[in-house]
């Protein structure tokens, strides 16, 4: 039923529909515009070559270690953002970036400019995963993972507490946030899930290289979250759909890729700054006008 | 003397870094935006005079033309973007600038650009005289490069303390509500400011194409990196903090460089002192809150 | 009977003396706060709940030292603010505003991430203050949308909210008409009715003098009265120091 190059485009689009996803929890919850998200994708892929090449363990010891080790990394690269704001922030996490690649590729352990490579498949009770249908409905299966998590997080009073601190954080210390916490929190949470998606990656290509992780794919993930609609979770998944598989399908859009990607932010930003699906764009008030019914239904329910 | 050759050295890093930092500097000072773009105005600029440069032999007739022509196009991504972002969230331009750096960047590496090759800018010291002592030598390329930028740097604080245009500039870096208030026409401030901030950097891209020998589509990157740090160093929108800090940077690389072993390659070591300011001096060296 | 100490608080910015050896406590009663422009009155707000270190001088509630704590912390032993600039969370419904509030013992504890903050208990606390600030017809709406008297309300309820012992109210009276006024003053005296200190800044002297049964008079960074109203209104220095004010207000325009 899926033939090969469509198994693969859907793995690489559940990869990064669970990368945006991830990215939103620190933007769009938390309002901390990163640049840098792109090191925890590669300390997540990196840890968990690590785990199951250095250290011969399967790859769910390595998913589970790459998804815990990012959180904690991003804990401790999230202290920036207790000091420095906005455009600085973005300056801060770009170098964080910087420096990361720079560890992978003159660090000897993970393997210089080289990568790592040979990565085991995951299998279960003797199953293989590799390249097939499974292992795209393993990916996806994360990806409605990061989902649960996104969503759940705004239900919380965590995700009440995020909001106070992207819309103004003395507001918020006001009511008994701790403004640090909470960044630290969305930083942890945020790399965790990201690592996630590392590791899924690694083990899919099988070979982990610095610069699959540079500062450009960070923008690739950032223009996801905002051309689909940042603080929304249909925003980042269709941004993330968008963005990625358009390249796969034009061929133009491969040659131009990061051209358009910039394009699209500026015309965004002029346009329509909260994004393509965002709550006031064209687009999502034009499909909630066709599709009335569950629309109106959808706000009775909100009111009880 | 390799102290003060290594000094000499640093001072021509530094001359790149300050055409470059200010522009930066001077479009934070009055908008407040980050223009991050301003990377792919350098190369810009460098691109211009390369092909002026090949096209006519003439170095300072394409330093003229890149200037103007970097200045142009920085009033250009002005007045269709930023100018329309005013009084938007600073998330707006800020992505803005990021977009337009990823879009330019991309676009020059296309064939029917600059392609993804160097090339060669042969255009020696165009005529610079070498300097050479028993404790120094300085290159007619070295020379190239400092003088111009010293040139340069001297018509624009002329310019910016001695013009009325100018006096408007520092009335507006200071309070833009303020200024415009007062009667200062914000607008033209604003585009003279990206004008000659971008032609600064195209400048600087031709200086360092010709010390070089050599323009590229990325050549920018680094620099602009760099001159992110140096407005930080200098405490965001001040032109003596970027030549302070400029010649700062410049100095540690070098002796850094030539002294000391490194574990990290120099720009990642570069970064983590960015990281570090922002946490521990977040207003600059010099500057204070 | 829990009680807010200041003791000679002093806080400098620059070369500008902004307070000046400031002491005062509460007494349980509604002290009003007032002075001219610049007197230093937020400034003493800020450092009583912890957006600002004082120069020097101590603060204590309940015997507890408040000057070393983050503002969050200061929150949690029972003192909330409302800002002179208002600071809603204008993309969030008036009862997110008002929730967040209440989620105050919540945050420090692991249990902010798992547990949802919409529950019948809380939507429950959360409507009560919304009708006891009268706001109930505004619950849904998001909180830029409402009029500047009603965001001021909500300034007070999103702080009330966090069941404060002492409420620190700068300047609530601003901006409303005559008519919104009056209903404030009797929301500030039904909180005082239920056993929440107060204390407000207040730059309308007759709505100060109606509500308050105590009043300190800030000017210039130092406290140069604090009595009952009728004393306050007689007080010489207190007329010069409002007088000089007004010249210059005149000057002004
Ligand atoms: N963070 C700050 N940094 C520097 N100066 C400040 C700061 N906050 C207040 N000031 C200065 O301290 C003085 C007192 O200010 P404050 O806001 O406390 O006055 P106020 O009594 O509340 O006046 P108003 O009635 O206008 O609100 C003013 O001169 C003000 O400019
Ligand atoms: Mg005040």
């Amino acid at each position: 039923m899926f033939n090969g190059y469509v198994i693969t485009i859907a793995v690489f689009v559940g990869i990064w529909v669970s990368l945006a996803l991830s990215l939103n929890i620190l933007v769009g919850y938390a309002g901390q515009i990163s640049l840098g998200h792109a090191a925890f994708f590669g300390i997540g892929a990196y840890t968990s070559a690590v785990m199951t090449v250095r250290y011969g363990q399967s790859f769910w010891a390595g998913l589970l270690a790459a998804i815990l080790i990012t959180g904690i990394v991003g804990a401790i690269l999230g202290l920036p953002s207790l000091r420095v704001r906005h455009d600085f922030l973005v300056l801060a996490t770009m170098g964080v970036n910087f420096v990361v690649v720079a560890v992978f590729k003159y660090v000897d352990f993970f393997g210089g400019a080289m990568g790592i490579v040979n990565l085991p498949a995951p299998s279960l009770f003797g199953v293989s995963f590799r390249g097939g249908a499974l292992y795209m409905a393993l990916v996806w299966l994360y990806a409605g993972f990061v989902l649960l998590i996104s969503w759940y997080l705004s239900k919380t009073w965590a995700g009440l507490a995020l909001n106070t601190v992207r819309i103004d954080e003395d507001a918020a210390a006001a009511v008994g946030v701790s403004v640090p916490r909470f960044k630290i929190y969305a930083f942890a949470i945020s790399a965790a899930l990201a690592g996630g998606a590392g590791s899924f990656y690694a083990h899919f290509i099988g070979s982990v290289f610095p610069d699959t992780f540079a500062f450009v794919e960070s923008i690739a993930i950032l223009s996801m979250v905002i051309i689909g609609g940042v603080g929304t979770l249909r925003g980042p998944i269709f941004g993330a759909i968008l963005l990625k598989s358009a390249p796969e399908f034009l061929r133009f859009a491969q040659d131009y890729r990061f051209t358009i990607y910039g394009a699209l932010l500026v015309l965004m930003m002029l346009f329509q700054p909260s994004g393509l699906l965002g709550d006031d764009s064209w687009l999502w008030t034009l499909g909630k006008r066709i599709f009335r019914r569950p629309a109106a239904s959808m706000q009775a329910e909100e009111a009880s | 003397m390799p102290f003060l050759q290594n000094l000499s050295n640093a001072l021509v890093l530094a001359s790149t870094y300050v055409l470059m930092a200010a522009g930066l500097t001077m479009v934070y000072g009055v908008l407040k935006v980050l223009h991050i773009a301003h990377a792919a105005v350098y190369t810009i600029g460098a691109f211009i005079g390369l092909l002026v440069f090949s096209w006519l032999g003439n170095f300072w007739l394409a330093l003229l033309v890149a200037m103007i022509g970097s200045g142009i196009v920085g009033v250009i991504i002005y007045r269709t973007t930023y100018y329309y972002m005013l009084d938007a969230p600073r998330i707006v331009p800020l992505i803005t600038s990021i977009g337009l750096f990823v879009m330019l960047t991309d676009l020059l590496q296309k064939g029917f650009l600059m392609g993804p090759y160097q090339r060669a800018f042969p255009a020696g010291g165009a005529g610079m005289p070498r300097i050479r002592t028993s404790f120094i030598s300085i290159t007619p390329k070295q020379m190239l490069v400092l003088v111009v930028t010293i040139v340069l740097m001297t018509l624009v604080y002329l310019l910016l303390t001695r013009t009325r245009i100018g006096l408007g500039w520092q009335a507006a870096s200071m309070d833009r509500d303020m200024a415009a208030a007062v009667g200062v026409n914000l607008n033209r401030v604003v585009a003279l400011n990206f004008f000659l901030g971008s032609a600064l950097a195209g400048a600087g891209g031709v200086l360092v194409g010709v010390y070089n020998n050599s323009v590229f589509a990325t050549m920018g990157d680094l620099v602009s990196y760099k001159a992110f740090i140096i407005i930080v160093l200098g405490g965001m929108g001040s032109l003596p903090g970027v030549i302070v800090a400029s010649v700062l940077l410049a100095i540690v690389e070098n002796f850094m460089v030539a002294w000391v072993g490194y574990v990290l390659p120099r720009d990642a070591i570069a970064f983590l002192v960015l990281i570090l300011m922002l946490m521990f001096r977040p207003h600059g060296l010099l500057g204070k809150e | 009977m829990t009680e807010l100490r200041v003791e000679h608080v002093s806080k400098r910015f620059g070369g500008l003396q902004a307070l000046q050896d400031v002491s005062l406590q509460t007494e349980g009663e509604i002290l009003g706060l007032i002075g001219p422009n610049g007197a230093g009155k937020t400034t003493l707000f800020n450092i009583i709940s912890g957006f600002l270190p004082p120069t020097s001088g101590t603060i204590t509630y309940d015997g507890r030292a408040l000057h070393k704590q983050h503002p969050h912390q200061i929150v949690r032993l029972g003192i909330a603010r409302t800002f002179q600039i208002i600071k809603p969370f204008g993309d969030l419904s008036v009862l997110e505003n008002v929730l967040s509030g209440i989620g105050m013992p919540v945050y420090p504890s692991a249990r902010a991430l798992f547990q949802r903050y919409r529950t019948s208990a809380t939507l429950k606390q959360a409507h009560a203050i919304l009708a006891q600030t009268d706001l109930q017809d505004w619950a849904q709406a998001p909180a830029a949308n409402l009029p500047i008297g009603l965001q001021r309300r909500l300034e007070i309820a999103r702080a009330l909210a966090t069941r404060p012992h002492l409420l620190l109210l700068d300047e609530p009276a601003a901006g409303l008409t005559t008519h919104e006024a009056e209903d404030l003053a009797l929301l500030i005296r039904s909180l005082h009715a239920q056993g929440i200190d107060i204390i407000v800044i207040e730059h309308n002297m007759s709505f100060a003098m109606n509500l308050c049964e105590r009043i300190v008079v800030l000017a210039q960074g130092q406290i140069i009265a604090n009595d009952t109203p009728a004393v306050i209104q007689q007080d010489e220095r207190v007329i010069n120091a409002y007088l000089g004010q007004e010249e210059a207000d005149v000057a002004h325009s």
